[in-house]
């Protein structure tokens, strides 16, 4: 589903945030990211949705040379992919239940799809009773929520999660990470950057360490 | 697609009028003003315009004639003078036309001509032309002609009067193209700001797959009603300002010249509209792309 050769990239202030990344994540997998502060988790995940390309190598997702994608080409992309964002980037002035059907109408989904899609995902996440408030007035946990909600709405073949347990208590975390496996289970890919201990602990999931760029340490059912 | 979500993009639009409905306000009141001045300064290039014309349409050639021309020599002159391009208009000024312009001219002063026996003023023509820059050349042409025993036509005073025209034309152009860049400059400024007030909504439609001209589609046609209505409004109150300013201009000199036709001024009704609607267009076009994630 996803592979990397060689890939490096350097932000334009010279800063080297990968460093010869090969990897290899087959269809279905659960991976985490782990790594410290500025280690490239989130380097990593942008290059996967073509947020930016690789200043050398190659990134193949589903087939797709990403850096070689027409930028007409990059919706369609992106349509195969949910993004939970590590700062959440819900739109605050837009009820709940409009932050998911606004991204099923811009990839073409028909009003009753959207009605569909919105109460499933919704119930799936458990804030169909607040569907109709503002964000800003959702929990921490709860913006976490609607942005797994708005990521998996249109059923895509990957999830990048960037730490979507981050500031939660250990309940909402693990209640998160099961929402997550729910998901998983139903054969998405996912990817989670996360700083979690505890949750990568428990997860037994593959661990894929990043330090300073470089992928040190990648073990099937791994710890933190 | 495009024609598709014809309705969803004006819906969009439309609520995002009403979701930021100050912000919109503030930004149509700014652009109509920036088009006030602009149509403002058109107006007075018009009407300044209107002036050197008439002031350069003063300018004459009078040729006057010997008094020994027989009646043909004096029909191939006119023939001669009428096949001259570039002439508007020639007139035929007799010996006893002169003379009675001349006595009428003294007014109570013509006794005076009761002194002279013979009446010494030479008959003339009174040539009209079309563009005043060619009237050294034409009288240069005249002189040349039999029968005609002078060429005047101020030389001094057109040269200057030309000179006068053409800097001011120059200036008045200058002028305008400096303010109509500026208008396009800041107009693209302000819908730019609109743009950037909802950058987040526009790095998330592109982040969830949303093409790029779906993404643009509600802000281009926001951008375009912004323009058009900044536009209709600065026009409106133009036309009326300017209608009620000439009738006060027309009471305290009535000679001035003035643009008063309705239908000459509807190309500035017109250039004003195009340029609100074109640059709120564009400028929404562009300033949507600059935070498209693609
Ligand atoms: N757009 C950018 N321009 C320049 N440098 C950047 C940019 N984004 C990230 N960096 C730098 O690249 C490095 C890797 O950043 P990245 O966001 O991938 O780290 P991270 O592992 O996600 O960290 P965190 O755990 O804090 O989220 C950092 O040193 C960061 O300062
Ligand atoms: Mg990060």
């Amino acid at each position: 589903m996803i592979r990397m050769f060689h890939v490096d990239k350097n932000y334009p202030n010279k800063i080297q945030a990968l460093r010869d990344i090969n990897i290899h994540i087959k269809k279905g997998e659960f991976v985490f990211l782990v790594g410290a502060t500025g280690a490239g988790k989130s380097t990593f995940l942008k290059l996967i949705y073509r947020g930016i390309v690789p200043t050398k190598g190659q990134v193949i997702v589903d087939g797709i040379n990403i850096a070689r994608l027409k930028p007409g080409y990059i919706p369609y992309l992106r349509r195969n992919i949910g993004i939970v964002f590590q700062d959440f980037k819900l739109l605050y002035d837009r009820m709940v239940c409009e932050n998911i059907s606004f991204g099923l109408k811009a990839v073409g989904a028909t009003n009753f799809e959207i009605r569909q899609q919105v109460k499933k995902v919704l119930n799936l996440v458990g804030l169909e009773n607040k569907r109709k408030i503002k964000p800003h007035l959702l929990s921490g946990g709860e913006q976490q929520k609607l942005c797994i909600a708005r990521a998996i709405a249109n059923e895509p073949l990957i999830l990048l999660t960037d730490e979507p347990t981050g500031n939660l208590d250990p309940y909402t975390s693990w209640e998160i990470m099961k929402l997550l496996f729910h998901i998983n289970i139903r054969g998405t890919t996912i990817i989670m950057a996360s700083h979690d201990k505890l949750m990568v602990d428990k997860a037994k999931k593959r661990v894929v360490r990043l330090e300073r760029g470089r992928i040190i340490e990648d073990t099937q059912r791994g710890i933190y | 697609m495009i024609f598709e979500n014809m309705g969803f993009y004006f819906r969009e639009a439309l609520l995002s009028f009403r979701r930021s409905t100050l912000m919109s306000i503030a930004a149509i009141l700014s652009i109509t003003t920036i088009l006030l001045i602009v149509g403002f300064f058109l107006l007075i290039s018009v009407n300044l315009n209107l002036f050197l014309e008439n002031l350069e349409s003063q300018l004459e050639i009078i040729v006057y004639l010997e008094d020994n021309i027989s009646q043909a020599e004096l029909s191939t002159l006119t023939n001669n003078l009428n096949s001259i391009t570039g002439i508007k208009e020639v007139k035929f000024v007799s010996k006893e036309e002169a003379y009675q312009r001349l006595s009428k001219d003294l007014g109570e002063l013509k006794d005076i001509l009761s002194a002279i026996e013979k009446n010494p003023l030479p008959a003339s023509f009174e040539i009209q032309i079309k563009d005043p820059k060619t009237i050294e050349q034409i009288a240069n042409q005249v002189t040349k002609f039999i029968k005609v025993e002078e060429v005047e036509y101020g030389r001094e005073i057109a040269e200057r009067l030309l000179n006068f025209t053409y800097i001011f034309r120059r200036a008045g152009m200058l002028i305008l193209a400096l303010l109509v860049f500026s208008s396009i400059l800041i107009i693209s400024n302000i819908i730019k700001i609109t743009v950037y007030a909802r950058r987040n909504e526009i790095e998330i439609m592109s982040l969830v797959g949303a093409t790029s001209w779906f993404v643009k589609s509600p802000f281009i046609i926001e951008g375009f009603l912004q323009g058009f209505i900044s536009s209709v409004l600065s026009t409106i109150i133009l036309y009326n300002f300017y209608f009620f300013a000439i009738n006060k201009v027309h009471q305290a000199i009535p000679f001035l010249p003035l643009v008063v036709d309705k239908v000459d001024l509807l190309p500035i009704g017109i250039a004003i509209v195009l340029l609100g609607s074109l640059v709120g267009v564009l400028g929404s076009m562009f300033s949507v792309g600059k935070y498209l994630n693609v």
